[in-house]
């Protein structure tokens, strides 16, 4: 098992961006963008056949060619601002053959990525994923952040259109990051990095589908390139976040009226503070809830 | 895991060069482990070694399976004087390519290891009165030119579809390849009704070519018994149950049969073949 780099570029003080997919695909779709904007270069990867089985076989002509394994790469991009580290998985490791990462396979790999960051000299670590939420999808999704240490609290308030999970009604500032986007923050507390978290929201109602949720990812991207002093074109983006809006509002027409009716007091719910009581009670969010979730059962057994 | 906590080893075979034949207890028609108990009973084939199943498969309880409890199982047997090396086992839930390496560590290192033959069944959609073939996929061009002299088709094109995984045995040819160590995975087409029973036919073609190729001097003569055992049954099928003989006859035919006929064929097989 082991790390294999490329090439070895002087970097100072690199920041790194980290990121494996999770629901929506919101922090890896972030993530994978602004490599591409800023232009990264590949740096190198982790040799993934004790992390995972492998994906493909090649035979030809009688002769088994090769073996595809799900790919975790480093990048590497030196800007005048600040030297900026990039990693991205395509598949979390598991243990148990669970498709969020946990257990021996997980820390070894969280581990094999910090020893990545800090052979560059990095500090600080970001990584991404998606927070469900109960929002409407045509509302901007909010940022919730969950940094790695107190002394980052401040920064992390600073940073426009984002949460803290303390800001968050009902969860007296609790809750649980699954899979490595969430591991490796811990991981990089034990070896003494500030990491933050950002997670897009994606809709209660969205989640559960295996589509992507472009607009989640913005509003991460949004924060990442505040935060890193980075200025990105969110064209492409914004495209992609237009044709999902109309995915999500064709499968939503066809709904009925009377949960189309409940869904759509999800634009007036707000959940977080600093905000002014919503007009629906919490005994119908929770009943709003129960029809979602009623609803969509019902939806993929007809599927 | 320690390399010597991983696996156990009772004897030491004396052997200056061996070949190994792999088996996967869950195969289609028991093809892998039919081949391989038949040849450690043929060959007088001794039990020398175990891996350690803890890390490998999953240890929460047993399965049941004919009323009798299961335990995962990964045992190796030598034949001293045909110089052969079988490993039968269960497939390994985790830690694949500790497990696979493990394998050809203990191979080379006990039996001198030199080449390897992985057993395997693959879903055909023929009838089981279509001679069998044996399909091979080599990890190199070196040793797939070691089986030109034989019946075998070597020259298979595939490519893992979308949503499927590649099987242990290519994961295991992969990481011989990068070992430098030869190995071939052999493939025999199992009629689809007789996926979860038996298939003999299969078993003797797959036995054959390892005869041939190994030089073990088998005498077949319970094998081909098996078979005729078998042809009577489904015979005895097909004149009871005429739905079924004509579902057979289609495939004869080379015609293909629905989704809902196909079930019904593979149920009435199974329930008839379990009964005798």
């Amino acid at each position: 098992m082991g790390i294999r780099l490329y090439k070895k570029p002087k970097l100072d003080s690199p920041v790194l961006i980290a990121c494996w997919p999770g629901i929506g695909n919101i922090g890896i779709i972030a993530v994978d963008t602004l490599r591409r904007m800023v232009g990264a270069e590949e740096l190198g990867e982790i040799e993934p056949w004790d992390f995972f089985y492998p994906r493909k076989v090649i035979i030809k002509d009688g002769e088994l060619k090769t073996l595809e394994f799900p790919i975790s790469k480093f990048y590497f991009k030196k800007t005048t601002r600040r030297d900026l580290l990039f990693f991205i998985g395509e598949e979390q490791p598991s243990d148990g053959g669970r498709v969020y990462a946990e257990g021996t396979k997980a820390y070894r790999m969280a581990n094999l990525v910090l020893d990545v960051a800090l052979k560059f000299g990095c500090q600080r670590v970001y990584t991404s994923g998606a927070a469900v939420a109960p929002i409407h999808h045509t509302t901007r999704s909010r940022v919730w952040a969950v940094p790695n240490s107190d002394v980052l609290i401040d920064e992390v308030r600073s940073y426009e259109n984002t949460v803290l999970m303390s800001d968050i009604e009902g969860r007296g500032g609790q809750g649980n990051i699954t899979g490595l986007n969430g591991l490796l923050l811990g991981v990089a507390k034990k070896r003494g990095l500030e990491a933050i978290c950002v997670m897009g929201e994606i809709p209660i109602y969205v989640h559960g589908f295996p589509i992507p949720y472009p607009k989640g990812s913005k509003s991460v991207l949004e924060v990442l390139s505040a935060a890193l002093g980075i200025e990105i074109d969110m064209q492409g983006l914004d495209g992609l976040v237009e044709q999902s809006e109309r995915d999500i509002d064709s499968v939503y027409e066809r709904l009925p009226a009377e949960i189309k009716e409940q869904l759509d007091k999800l634009k007036y719910v707000t959940y977080a503070r600093p905000a002014e009581p919503g007009p629906i009670t919490e005994e119908d969010k929770k009943r709003i809830l129960q029809e979602i979730d009623r609803l969509f059962k019902k939806e993929s057994g007809g599927d | 895991m320690s390399k010597e906590r991983a696996f156990k080893v009772f004897a030491k075979p004396e052997l200056q060069s061996s070949a190994l034949v792999i088996s996967w207890s869950q195969d289609a028609g028991k093809v892998g482990p039919k081949v391989t108990d038949y040849l450690n009973r043929k060959l007088e084939g001794r039990e020398f070694a175990e891996i350690n199943p803890i890390g490998f498969f999953p240890l929460g309880g047993v399965s049941v399976e004919d009323d009798v409890a299961q335990f995962p199982e990964s045992k190796f047997y030598y034949c001293q004087e045909k110089g052969l090396v079988v490993f039968k086992s269960d497939i390994p839930g985790s830690e694949w390519y500790e497990f696979l390496n493990l394998v050809l560590d203990v191979a080379e290192d006990y039996c001198k290891a030199k080449e390897f033959y992985i057993i395997g069944g693959m879903v055909s959609p023929g009838a089981h009165t279509t001679p069998r073939v044996l399909l091979s996929v080599a990890n190199s061009v070196a040793t797939k030119g070691l089986l030109t002299q034989y019946d075998l088709i070597t020259d298979m094109n595939y490519e893992t579809p979308d949503g499927q995984r590649p099987t242990l045995s290519s994961f295991l040819l992969w990481i011989a390849k990068r070992r430098k160590i030869a190995g071939v995975s052999l493939w025999v087409p199992v009629p689809f009704y007789l996926i979860s029973t038996e298939d003999p036919r299969a078993w003797k073609k797959v036995t054959e070519f390892l005869d041939r190729r190994f030089g073990l001097g088998i005498d077949f003569t319970d094998m081909d018994e098996e078979v005729v055992k078998q042809n009577n049954k489904i015979a005895q099928l097909r004149s009871q149950f005429p739905e079924l003989d004509g579902y057979i006859n289609r495939l004869e035919s080379n015609l293909s049969l629905t989704v809902d006929e196909s079930e019904k064929l593979v149920k009435g097989m199974e329930e008839f073949l379990g009964r005798y």
